[in-house]
Protein backbone atom coordinates (compact mmCIF):
# COMPACT_ATOMS: atom_id res chain seq x y z
CA UNK A 1 0.00 0.00 0.00
CA UNK A 2 2.92 2.39 -0.22
CA UNK A 3 4.13 1.97 -3.57
CA UNK A 4 2.83 5.50 -4.95
CA UNK A 5 1.22 8.65 -3.74
CA UNK A 6 -2.16 7.32 -4.84
CA UNK A 7 -1.96 4.31 -2.59
CA UNK A 8 -0.60 5.92 0.01
CA UNK A 9 -3.37 8.51 0.35
CA UNK A 10 -5.85 5.76 0.50
CA UNK A 11 -4.17 4.01 3.20
CA UNK A 12 -4.15 6.67 5.58
CA UNK A 13 -7.84 7.29 4.94
CA UNK A 14 -8.50 3.39 5.37
CA UNK A 15 -9.53 3.50 8.82
CA UNK A 16 -11.81 6.75 8.40
CA UNK A 17 -13.15 5.40 5.50
CA UNK A 18 -14.06 2.08 7.11
CA UNK A 19 -16.02 4.11 10.33
CA UNK A 20 -17.86 6.69 7.31
CA UNK A 21 -18.75 3.37 5.24
CA UNK A 22 -20.14 1.90 8.48
CA UNK A 23 -22.18 5.02 9.59
CA UNK A 24 -23.49 5.01 6.07
CA UNK A 25 -24.97 1.60 6.23
CA UNK A 26 -26.21 2.21 9.55
CA UNK A 27 -27.37 5.16 8.42
CA UNK A 28 -29.46 4.03 4.99
CA UNK A 29 -30.64 1.26 7.15
CA UNK A 30 -32.16 3.30 9.97
CA UNK A 31 -33.37 5.61 6.97
CA UNK A 32 -35.38 2.61 4.94
CA UNK A 33 -36.35 0.63 8.01
CA UNK A 34 -38.50 3.40 9.15
CA UNK A 35 -40.53 3.64 6.35
CA UNK A 36 -43.36 1.65 6.67
CA UNK A 37 -44.24 3.51 9.54
CA UNK A 38 -44.24 6.46 6.94
CA UNK A 39 -45.97 4.37 4.59
CA UNK A 40 -48.96 3.85 7.16
CA UNK A 41 -49.49 7.60 8.06
CA UNK A 42 -50.44 9.04 4.29
CA UNK A 43 -51.47 12.10 6.66
CA UNK A 44 -48.21 12.96 7.15
CA UNK A 45 -48.41 13.97 3.67
CA UNK A 46 -51.41 16.56 4.63
CA UNK A 47 -48.91 17.80 7.73
CA UNK A 48 -46.03 18.08 5.33
CA UNK A 49 -48.38 20.40 2.91
CA UNK A 50 -49.39 22.41 5.41
CA UNK A 51 -45.90 23.66 6.30
CA UNK A 52 -44.26 26.84 5.14
CA UNK A 53 -42.79 26.93 1.62
CA UNK A 54 -39.60 28.53 2.98
CA UNK A 55 -39.22 25.38 5.60
CA UNK A 56 -40.02 22.75 2.38
CA UNK A 57 -37.28 24.07 -0.18
CA UNK A 58 -35.03 24.78 2.39
CA UNK A 59 -34.81 20.70 4.11
CA UNK A 60 -37.17 18.64 2.17
CA UNK A 61 -36.60 19.11 -1.38
CA UNK A 62 -38.90 19.18 -4.27
CA UNK A 63 -40.95 16.20 -3.00
CA UNK A 64 -43.73 14.96 -4.68
CA UNK A 65 -45.57 11.79 -2.60
CA UNK A 66 -43.87 12.37 0.98
CA UNK A 67 -45.34 8.50 1.77
CA UNK A 68 -44.12 7.45 -1.40
CA UNK A 69 -40.79 5.46 -1.80
CA UNK A 70 -38.80 7.86 -4.04
CA UNK A 71 -40.25 11.27 -2.18
CA UNK A 72 -39.69 9.22 1.35
CA UNK A 73 -35.48 8.38 0.48
CA UNK A 74 -35.48 12.08 -1.64
CA UNK A 75 -36.44 13.76 1.79
CA UNK A 76 -34.90 11.78 4.14
CA UNK A 77 -31.51 11.25 2.41
CA UNK A 78 -30.52 12.84 -0.75
CA UNK A 79 -31.87 15.95 -0.77
CA UNK A 80 -29.85 17.09 2.48
CA UNK A 81 -28.44 14.43 4.48
CA UNK A 82 -26.43 12.86 1.83
CA UNK A 83 -24.42 15.82 0.43
CA UNK A 84 -24.15 16.98 3.67
CA UNK A 85 -22.06 14.03 4.71
CA UNK A 86 -20.52 13.54 1.56
CA UNK A 87 -19.68 17.12 1.14
CA UNK A 88 -18.11 17.06 4.99
CA UNK A 89 -15.81 14.41 3.95
CA UNK A 90 -14.40 15.87 0.26
CA UNK A 91 -13.90 18.47 1.88
CA UNK A 92 -11.90 17.27 4.57
CA UNK A 93 -9.86 14.95 2.18
CA UNK A 94 -9.36 17.74 -0.58
CA UNK A 95 -7.82 19.46 2.32
CA UNK A 96 -5.48 17.20 3.47
CA UNK A 97 -4.07 16.45 0.26
CA UNK A 98 -1.71 19.26 -0.76
CA UNK A 99 -2.29 22.60 1.92
CA UNK A 100 -2.28 19.86 4.49
CA UNK A 101 0.46 18.20 3.93
CA UNK A 102 2.46 21.41 3.24
CA UNK A 103 1.21 22.76 6.70
CA UNK A 104 3.09 19.56 8.49
CA UNK A 105 5.77 20.06 6.00
CA UNK A 106 5.75 16.29 4.71
CA UNK A 107 5.24 18.07 1.04
CA UNK A 108 8.87 19.73 1.04
CA UNK A 109 10.04 15.76 0.88
CA UNK A 110 7.64 14.64 -0.94
CA UNK A 111 8.41 16.99 -3.79
CA UNK A 112 12.65 16.52 -3.34
CA UNK A 113 11.66 13.33 -5.15
CA UNK A 114 11.29 12.55 -8.70
CA UNK A 115 7.80 13.32 -9.18
CA UNK A 116 6.25 15.89 -11.51
CA UNK A 117 3.96 18.26 -9.56
CA UNK A 118 1.15 17.38 -11.52
CA UNK A 119 1.09 13.46 -10.89
CA UNK A 120 0.97 14.08 -6.72
CA UNK A 121 -2.33 16.36 -7.58
CA UNK A 122 -3.89 13.24 -9.86
CA UNK A 123 -2.95 10.66 -7.92
CA UNK A 124 -4.32 12.73 -4.79
CA UNK A 125 -7.29 13.15 -6.79
CA UNK A 126 -7.77 10.06 -7.76
CA UNK A 127 -7.67 8.83 -4.40
CA UNK A 128 -10.58 10.89 -3.50
CA UNK A 129 -12.68 9.97 -6.54
CA UNK A 130 -11.70 6.32 -5.12
CA UNK A 131 -12.62 7.20 -1.43
CA UNK A 132 -15.82 9.32 -2.78
CA UNK A 133 -17.18 6.20 -5.32
CA UNK A 134 -16.21 3.48 -1.97
CA UNK A 135 -18.23 5.60 0.28
CA UNK A 136 -21.27 5.79 -2.37
CA UNK A 137 -21.16 2.30 -2.14
CA UNK A 138 -21.59 1.90 1.44
CA UNK A 139 -24.74 3.67 1.20
CA UNK A 140 -25.68 1.66 -1.43
CA UNK A 141 -25.51 -1.34 -0.01
CA UNK A 142 -26.94 -0.05 3.40
CA UNK A 143 -30.20 1.04 0.85
CA UNK A 144 -30.12 -2.60 -1.39
CA UNK A 145 -30.58 -4.23 2.48
CA UNK A 146 -33.00 -1.42 3.84
CA UNK A 147 -34.89 -1.54 0.25
CA UNK A 148 -35.30 -5.21 0.10
CA UNK A 149 -36.04 -6.16 3.88
CA UNK A 150 -39.13 -3.56 4.09
CA UNK A 151 -39.87 -4.12 0.72
CA UNK A 152 -40.18 -0.60 -0.93
CA UNK A 153 -40.77 -0.48 -4.39
CA UNK A 154 -38.08 1.15 -5.75
CA UNK A 155 -35.56 0.10 -8.44
CA UNK A 156 -32.00 -0.52 -7.05
CA UNK A 157 -30.55 0.47 -9.72
CA UNK A 158 -31.96 3.65 -9.81
CA UNK A 159 -30.70 3.96 -5.92
CA UNK A 160 -27.27 3.67 -7.35
CA UNK A 161 -27.96 6.51 -9.75
CA UNK A 162 -28.88 8.74 -6.73
CA UNK A 163 -26.37 7.64 -4.99
CA UNK A 164 -23.82 8.45 -7.80
CA UNK A 165 -25.19 11.68 -8.48
CA UNK A 166 -25.01 12.40 -4.91
CA UNK A 167 -21.19 12.08 -4.72
CA UNK A 168 -20.73 13.85 -7.96
CA UNK A 169 -21.77 16.86 -6.23
CA UNK A 170 -20.02 15.86 -3.08
CA UNK A 171 -16.80 15.55 -5.42
CA UNK A 172 -17.43 19.36 -6.90
CA UNK A 173 -17.05 20.86 -3.05
CA UNK A 174 -14.08 18.22 -2.53
CA UNK A 175 -12.48 19.35 -5.61
CA UNK A 176 -13.21 23.35 -4.88
CA UNK A 177 -11.53 22.09 -1.54
CA UNK A 178 -8.17 20.94 -3.29
CA UNK A 179 -7.87 24.00 -5.84
CA UNK A 180 -7.95 26.38 -3.19
CA UNK A 181 -5.42 24.36 -1.21
CA UNK A 182 -3.34 23.93 -4.44
CA UNK A 183 -3.44 27.85 -4.62
CA UNK A 184 -3.17 29.46 -1.69
CA UNK A 185 -1.15 25.90 0.78
CA UNK A 186 -3.34 27.04 3.24
CA UNK A 187 -5.63 24.43 4.73
CA UNK A 188 -7.67 26.50 6.86
CA UNK A 189 -8.55 28.68 3.95
CA UNK A 190 -9.69 26.13 1.98
CA UNK A 191 -12.05 24.32 4.11
CA UNK A 192 -13.43 27.79 4.94
CA UNK A 193 -13.61 28.59 1.36
CA UNK A 194 -15.45 25.56 0.25
CA UNK A 195 -17.44 25.17 3.24
CA UNK A 196 -18.86 29.02 2.38
CA UNK A 197 -19.60 28.16 -1.41
CA UNK A 198 -21.31 25.17 -0.49
CA UNK A 199 -23.85 26.68 1.71
CA UNK A 200 -24.22 29.65 -0.41
CA UNK A 201 -24.96 27.22 -3.83
CA UNK A 202 -27.24 25.54 -1.32
CA UNK A 203 -29.16 28.19 -0.21
CA UNK A 204 -28.96 29.55 -3.91
CA UNK A 205 -30.41 26.26 -5.45
CA UNK A 206 -33.20 26.34 -2.33
CA UNK A 207 -34.73 29.64 -2.62
CA UNK A 208 -34.19 29.95 -6.19
CA UNK A 209 -37.26 28.31 -6.10
CA UNK A 210 -39.94 31.00 -4.45
CA UNK A 211 -38.05 34.20 -5.34
CA UNK A 212 -38.42 35.09 -8.69
CA UNK A 213 -35.23 37.34 -8.70
CA UNK A 214 -32.80 34.25 -7.84
CA UNK A 215 -34.24 32.29 -10.47
CA UNK A 216 -31.77 32.69 -13.27
CA UNK A 217 -29.35 32.09 -11.21
CA UNK A 218 -30.12 28.72 -10.09
CA UNK A 219 -28.48 27.14 -12.25
CA UNK A 220 -25.02 28.49 -10.79
CA UNK A 221 -25.39 25.79 -8.02
CA UNK A 222 -24.16 22.87 -8.65
CA UNK A 223 -26.96 21.95 -6.01
CA UNK A 224 -29.06 22.14 -9.00
CA UNK A 225 -27.41 19.87 -11.11
CA UNK A 226 -27.95 16.88 -8.72
CA UNK A 227 -31.95 17.66 -7.20
CA UNK A 228 -33.55 19.01 -10.04
CA UNK A 229 -33.43 15.61 -12.56
CA UNK A 230 -34.64 13.37 -9.57
CA UNK A 231 -32.26 10.58 -10.16
CA UNK A 232 -34.22 8.73 -8.17
CA UNK A 233 -37.17 8.92 -9.69
CA UNK A 234 -35.67 9.40 -13.20
CA UNK A 235 -32.25 7.95 -13.55
CA UNK A 236 -29.32 10.38 -13.68
CA UNK A 237 -29.47 12.63 -15.97
CA UNK A 238 -26.03 12.34 -18.29
CA UNK A 239 -26.92 16.70 -18.92
CA UNK A 240 -26.74 17.25 -15.30
CA UNK A 241 -23.90 14.72 -14.05
CA UNK A 242 -22.24 15.83 -17.21
CA UNK A 243 -22.41 19.65 -15.53
CA UNK A 244 -21.05 18.13 -12.16
CA UNK A 245 -18.29 15.94 -13.74
CA UNK A 246 -16.72 18.87 -16.13
CA UNK A 247 -16.87 21.20 -12.89
CA UNK A 248 -14.76 18.70 -11.24
CA UNK A 249 -12.34 18.27 -14.26
CA UNK A 250 -12.29 22.68 -14.78
CA UNK A 251 -11.34 22.75 -10.81
CA UNK A 252 -8.64 19.75 -11.11
CA UNK A 253 -7.20 21.49 -14.33
CA UNK A 254 -6.91 24.86 -12.44
CA UNK A 255 -5.84 22.99 -9.40
CA UNK A 256 -2.67 21.71 -11.46
CA UNK A 257 -1.85 25.08 -12.85
CA UNK A 258 -1.57 27.15 -9.90
CA UNK A 259 0.44 24.54 -8.08
CA UNK A 260 2.56 23.86 -10.88
CA UNK A 261 3.44 27.58 -10.62
CA UNK A 262 3.65 28.74 -7.10
CA UNK A 263 6.38 28.33 -4.27
CA UNK A 264 5.97 25.88 -1.66
CA UNK A 265 6.00 26.67 1.66
CA UNK A 266 8.91 25.71 3.70
CA UNK B 1 32.05 16.38 -20.67
CA UNK B 2 32.25 18.91 -18.18
CA UNK B 3 32.51 17.87 -14.33
CA UNK B 4 30.42 20.96 -13.00
CA UNK B 5 27.37 19.23 -10.89
CA UNK B 6 25.75 22.91 -9.32
CA UNK B 7 26.10 26.09 -11.39
CA UNK B 8 24.04 28.98 -9.82
CA UNK B 9 24.02 32.50 -11.85
CA UNK B 10 22.94 35.51 -10.35
CA UNK B 11 20.43 33.15 -8.36
CA UNK B 12 18.45 35.73 -6.39
CA UNK B 13 14.88 35.02 -4.42
CA UNK B 14 12.87 37.80 -2.81
CA UNK B 15 9.87 36.65 -0.32
CA UNK B 16 7.93 39.66 -1.38
CA UNK B 17 9.85 42.68 -0.15
CA UNK B 18 12.03 39.79 2.21
CA UNK B 19 15.30 39.00 1.18
CA UNK B 20 16.00 35.02 0.29
CA UNK B 21 19.61 35.43 -1.11
CA UNK B 22 20.63 37.86 -3.69
CA UNK B 23 22.99 37.37 -6.70
CA UNK B 24 24.20 33.77 -5.60
CA UNK B 25 27.24 32.15 -7.71
CA UNK B 26 28.84 29.00 -6.55
CA UNK B 27 30.01 26.16 -8.93
CA UNK B 28 30.50 22.89 -7.26
CA UNK B 29 32.12 20.07 -9.02
CA UNK B 30 32.02 15.90 -9.34
CA UNK B 31 33.46 14.49 -5.94
CA UNK B 32 33.18 17.76 -4.42
CA UNK B 33 32.26 17.97 -0.82
CA UNK B 34 31.05 21.64 -0.38
CA UNK B 35 30.04 22.97 2.53
CA UNK B 36 27.45 25.86 2.62
CA UNK B 37 28.27 28.08 5.92
CA UNK B 38 26.21 30.68 7.14
CA UNK B 39 24.76 31.77 10.46
CA UNK B 40 20.84 30.97 10.54
CA UNK B 41 18.75 32.92 8.45
CA UNK B 42 21.61 33.84 5.66
CA UNK B 43 19.34 31.71 3.43
CA UNK B 44 21.04 28.44 2.83
CA UNK B 45 17.93 27.15 3.01
CA UNK B 46 16.69 29.18 0.52
CA UNK B 47 19.65 28.61 -2.22
CA UNK B 48 18.52 24.10 -2.10
CA UNK B 49 15.02 24.91 -2.00
CA UNK B 50 16.00 26.80 -5.54
CA UNK B 51 18.24 23.77 -6.23
CA UNK B 52 15.53 21.29 -5.54
CA UNK B 53 12.62 23.24 -7.73
CA UNK B 54 10.75 23.27 -4.39
CA UNK B 55 10.57 27.60 -4.65
CA UNK B 56 10.74 29.59 -8.07
CA UNK B 57 13.88 32.31 -8.57
CA UNK B 58 13.04 36.35 -8.95
CA UNK B 59 15.92 35.96 -11.18
CA UNK B 60 18.83 34.00 -12.07
CA UNK B 61 19.24 30.81 -12.61
CA UNK B 62 20.65 27.15 -11.52
CA UNK B 63 21.35 23.83 -12.78
CA UNK B 64 22.32 20.82 -11.31
CA UNK B 65 24.01 17.85 -13.45
CA UNK B 66 24.10 20.79 -16.34
CA UNK B 67 20.07 20.51 -16.62
CA UNK B 68 18.16 23.90 -15.50
CA UNK B 69 16.20 23.30 -12.26
CA UNK B 70 13.16 24.80 -13.66
CA UNK B 71 13.00 23.33 -16.45
CA UNK B 72 14.17 19.19 -15.71
CA UNK B 73 13.23 19.46 -12.06
CA UNK B 74 11.94 15.69 -12.03
CA UNK B 75 15.13 14.11 -14.37
CA UNK B 76 17.30 16.50 -11.43
CA UNK B 77 15.40 14.89 -8.32
CA UNK B 78 15.95 11.40 -9.58
CA UNK B 79 19.60 11.46 -9.25
CA UNK B 80 19.44 13.46 -5.88
CA UNK B 81 19.25 12.50 -2.26
CA UNK B 82 17.48 15.51 0.09
CA UNK B 83 17.81 16.25 3.75
CA UNK B 84 15.52 18.88 4.71
CA UNK B 85 16.35 21.28 7.08
CA UNK B 86 13.15 21.71 8.64
CA UNK B 87 12.81 17.69 8.67
CA UNK B 88 8.86 16.48 8.38
CA UNK B 89 8.15 13.14 8.07
CA UNK B 90 5.01 11.05 8.13
CA UNK B 91 4.43 10.74 12.03
CA UNK B 92 1.48 7.72 11.09
CA UNK B 93 4.05 5.55 9.30
CA UNK B 94 6.78 3.25 10.96
CA UNK B 95 10.48 4.02 9.49
CA UNK B 96 10.36 1.14 7.51
CA UNK B 97 7.12 2.05 6.09
CA UNK B 98 8.29 5.73 5.63
CA UNK B 99 11.13 4.41 3.38
CA UNK B 100 9.71 1.65 1.42
CA UNK B 101 7.43 4.40 0.49
CA UNK B 102 10.04 7.03 0.02
CA UNK B 103 12.48 4.10 -1.87
CA UNK B 104 9.09 3.18 -4.30
CA UNK B 105 8.89 6.67 -5.14
CA UNK B 106 12.90 6.22 -6.11
CA UNK B 107 11.96 3.56 -8.33
CA UNK B 108 12.96 1.10 -5.88
CA UNK B 109 15.85 0.61 -3.64
CA UNK B 110 17.74 -1.64 -2.32
CA UNK B 111 16.50 -3.10 1.50
CA UNK B 112 19.88 -4.74 2.35
CA UNK B 113 21.29 -1.25 2.01
CA UNK B 114 18.85 0.40 4.04
CA UNK B 115 18.89 -2.14 6.48
CA UNK B 116 22.74 -1.50 6.79
CA UNK B 117 22.34 1.88 7.02
CA UNK B 118 19.75 1.79 9.93
CA UNK B 119 22.17 -0.09 11.88
CA UNK B 120 25.29 1.75 11.25
CA UNK B 121 22.92 4.77 12.70
CA UNK B 122 21.59 2.58 15.46
CA UNK B 123 18.47 3.79 14.10
CA UNK B 124 14.91 1.63 14.99
CA UNK B 125 12.77 0.87 11.51
CA UNK B 126 10.18 -0.77 13.62
CA UNK B 127 8.58 1.79 15.82
CA UNK B 128 6.20 4.88 14.44
CA UNK B 129 7.47 8.05 13.66
CA UNK B 130 5.56 10.22 16.29
CA UNK B 131 7.31 8.22 19.09
CA UNK B 132 10.50 8.64 17.53
CA UNK B 133 12.88 11.22 19.43
CA UNK B 134 14.16 14.55 17.23
CA UNK B 135 17.78 12.31 16.94
CA UNK B 136 15.83 9.25 15.71
CA UNK B 137 13.98 11.39 12.96
CA UNK B 138 17.06 12.96 12.09
CA UNK B 139 18.12 9.28 11.22
CA UNK B 140 15.82 8.89 9.25
CA UNK B 141 16.06 11.21 7.37
CA UNK B 142 19.34 10.71 6.19
CA UNK B 143 18.91 7.32 5.91
CA UNK B 144 16.12 8.10 2.99
CA UNK B 145 18.85 10.47 1.64
CA UNK B 146 21.55 7.89 1.30
CA UNK B 147 19.32 5.08 0.50
CA UNK B 148 18.79 5.37 -3.41
CA UNK B 149 22.83 5.61 -3.76
CA UNK B 150 22.33 9.27 -5.51
CA UNK B 151 24.98 11.09 -7.27
CA UNK B 152 25.02 14.12 -5.47
CA UNK B 153 23.50 14.46 -1.62
CA UNK B 154 22.06 17.77 -0.84
CA UNK B 155 22.10 18.10 3.02
CA UNK B 156 20.23 21.18 5.11
CA UNK B 157 22.34 21.13 8.38
CA UNK B 158 22.39 17.43 8.77
CA UNK B 159 24.41 16.72 12.19
CA UNK B 160 21.20 18.77 13.49
CA UNK B 161 19.63 16.57 17.00
CA UNK B 162 22.94 13.90 16.34
CA UNK B 163 24.72 12.80 19.16
CA UNK B 164 28.57 12.99 18.99
CA UNK B 165 28.99 9.65 18.02
CA UNK B 166 26.41 9.76 15.20
CA UNK B 167 28.00 12.81 14.14
CA UNK B 168 31.42 10.75 13.62
CA UNK B 169 29.44 7.91 11.71
CA UNK B 170 27.88 10.42 9.43
CA UNK B 171 31.18 11.84 9.07
CA UNK B 172 31.90 8.35 7.81
CA UNK B 173 29.27 8.15 5.75
CA UNK B 174 30.01 11.52 3.94
CA UNK B 175 33.64 10.27 3.52
CA UNK B 176 32.61 7.39 1.54
CA UNK B 177 30.43 9.00 -0.93
CA UNK B 178 33.22 10.95 -1.49
CA UNK B 179 35.37 8.24 -2.10
CA UNK B 180 32.64 6.27 -4.44
CA UNK B 181 32.63 9.69 -6.77
CA UNK B 182 29.45 11.17 -5.39
CA UNK B 183 29.19 14.97 -4.48
CA UNK B 184 28.27 16.24 -1.11
CA UNK B 185 26.27 20.10 -0.78
CA UNK B 186 26.35 20.40 3.05
CA UNK B 187 24.83 23.20 4.49
CA UNK B 188 25.74 24.39 8.02
CA UNK B 189 26.21 27.16 10.68
CA UNK B 190 28.90 25.30 12.59
CA UNK B 191 32.39 25.99 11.09
CA UNK B 192 34.12 23.10 13.15
CA UNK B 193 31.86 20.68 11.13
CA UNK B 194 32.27 22.22 7.88
CA UNK B 195 36.40 22.19 8.91
CA UNK B 196 36.03 18.79 9.33
CA UNK B 197 34.49 17.40 6.22
CA UNK B 198 34.56 19.84 3.24
CA UNK B 199 36.77 20.43 1.09
CA UNK B 200 35.35 23.76 0.06
CA UNK B 201 33.28 26.09 1.61
CA UNK B 202 30.96 29.02 0.72
CA UNK B 203 30.29 31.64 2.92
CA UNK B 204 26.93 33.21 3.05
CA UNK B 205 25.98 35.94 5.22
CA UNK B 206 22.47 38.15 4.38
CA UNK B 207 21.23 36.01 1.44
CA UNK B 208 25.11 37.08 -0.56
CA UNK B 209 28.18 34.90 -0.81
CA UNK B 210 30.86 36.37 0.86
CA UNK B 211 33.59 34.17 0.20
CA UNK B 212 34.11 31.00 -1.25
CA UNK B 213 37.73 28.87 0.03
CA UNK B 214 39.08 25.87 -0.01
CA UNK B 215 39.89 23.92 3.42
CA UNK B 216 43.02 24.52 3.49
CA UNK B 217 42.71 28.82 3.30
CA UNK B 218 40.02 28.46 5.61
CA UNK B 219 42.17 26.35 8.71
CA UNK B 220 45.11 29.00 8.23
CA UNK B 221 42.78 31.37 9.05
CA UNK B 222 41.45 29.47 11.83
CA UNK B 223 40.50 31.98 14.83
CA UNK B 224 40.75 30.74 17.82
CA UNK B 225 39.80 32.25 21.67
CA UNK B 226 42.04 30.60 23.96
CA UNK B 227 42.41 30.55 27.53
CA UNK B 228 45.65 29.71 29.31
CA UNK B 229 45.44 28.93 33.37
CA UNK B 230 49.09 29.08 34.53
CA UNK B 231 50.58 27.97 38.22
CA UNK B 232 51.76 31.79 38.76
CA UNK B 233 51.28 34.94 37.28
CA UNK B 234 52.64 36.10 33.79
CA UNK B 235 53.83 38.80 32.31
CA UNK B 236 51.67 40.50 29.65
CA UNK B 237 54.69 41.39 27.52
CA UNK B 238 55.92 37.50 27.29
CA UNK B 239 52.62 37.32 24.54
CA UNK B 240 52.15 40.80 23.80
CA UNK B 241 54.12 40.30 20.33
CA UNK B 242 53.72 36.74 19.98
CA UNK B 243 53.06 35.47 16.17
CA UNK B 244 49.35 35.56 15.41
CA UNK B 245 48.22 36.46 18.97
CA UNK B 246 46.20 39.54 19.52
CA UNK B 247 43.71 40.73 22.07
CA UNK B 248 45.68 39.91 24.90
CA UNK B 249 44.86 40.08 28.29
CA UNK B 250 46.56 39.07 31.45
CA UNK B 251 45.08 38.55 34.94
CA UNK B 252 45.80 36.35 37.85
CA UNK B 253 47.65 33.91 35.92
CA UNK B 254 45.16 33.73 33.40
CA UNK B 255 46.34 34.88 29.65
CA UNK B 256 42.98 35.24 27.32
CA UNK B 257 43.63 35.85 23.51
CA UNK B 258 42.18 35.63 20.32
CA UNK B 259 44.73 33.23 17.80
CA UNK B 260 45.15 33.26 14.07
CA UNK B 261 46.86 30.45 12.47
CA UNK B 262 48.79 28.30 14.03
CA UNK B 263 49.20 27.81 17.63
CA UNK B 264 52.81 26.91 17.71
CA UNK B 265 54.34 29.86 18.50
CA UNK B 266 52.03 30.63 21.53
CA UNK B 267 52.07 27.28 22.95
CA UNK B 268 55.92 27.45 22.76
CA UNK B 269 55.96 31.39 24.25
CA UNK B 270 53.65 29.74 27.11
CA UNK B 271 56.04 26.51 27.62
CA UNK B 272 58.79 28.86 29.53
CA UNK B 273 55.69 29.17 32.76
CA UNK B 274 54.09 25.82 34.73
CA UNK B 275 50.74 25.70 32.39
CA UNK B 276 47.64 24.25 33.93
CA UNK B 277 44.96 24.60 31.91
CA UNK B 278 44.75 25.36 28.10
CA UNK B 279 40.62 26.59 27.52
CA UNK B 280 39.68 27.15 23.83
CA UNK B 281 36.46 28.47 22.64
CA UNK B 282 34.97 28.36 18.82
CA UNK B 283 34.48 31.81 17.81
CA UNK B 284 31.37 32.17 16.28
CA UNK B 285 30.43 32.43 12.93
CA UNK B 286 29.70 36.59 12.97
CA UNK B 287 33.49 36.82 14.73
CA UNK B 288 35.00 35.20 11.65
CA UNK B 289 32.95 37.59 9.76
CA UNK B 290 33.73 40.62 11.47
CA UNK B 291 37.44 39.29 11.45
CA UNK B 292 37.88 38.26 8.23
CA UNK B 293 35.62 39.75 5.61
CA UNK B 294 35.06 43.36 7.44
CA UNK B 295 31.05 42.01 8.63
CA UNK B 296 30.14 43.16 5.53
CA UNK B 297 28.56 46.56 5.28
CA UNK B 298 24.89 45.67 4.59
CA UNK B 299 23.28 46.11 7.85
CA UNK B 300 20.18 47.53 6.42
CA UNK B 301 17.46 45.54 7.50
Amino acid sequence: MLRNVFLKTVRDQSRALLFWGFGLVGLSLYATLFYPTIRDMPELNKLVEGLPEALKVMFLGEMGDFTSPVGYLNTELFFLWMPILFLVFTIGFGSGAIAGEEERGTLDLLLSHPLPRWRVVAEKFSAMVVASLALAFALWVGLAIGVTAVNMDISLGRVAEATLSGSLLGLVFGMVTLALGCATGNRGLSIGGAGALAVAAYILNSFARLTEVLKPYRKLSPFYYHVTSDPLANGLNLGDAGVLMGLIVALLVVALITFQRRDLAV
Amino acid sequence: MSNTVIRTQGLTKFYGRQRGVVDVNIQVERGEVFGYLGPNGAGKTTTIRLLLDLIRPTRGQASVFQMDTRRRGVAIRRRIGYLPGELALYENLTGAELLRYLGHLHGGVEWRYVAQLAARLECDLSQRIRSHSHGNKQKLGLIQAFMHRPELLILDEPSMGLDPLMQQEFYRLIGEAKAEGRTVFLSSHILPEVERVCDRVGIIREGRIIAVEDLATLKSRALRKLEIHFATSVPKEAFARVAGVRDVAVNNGVLRCTVVGTLDALIKAAAQFQVINVITHEPSLEEIFLTYYGGGESHAA
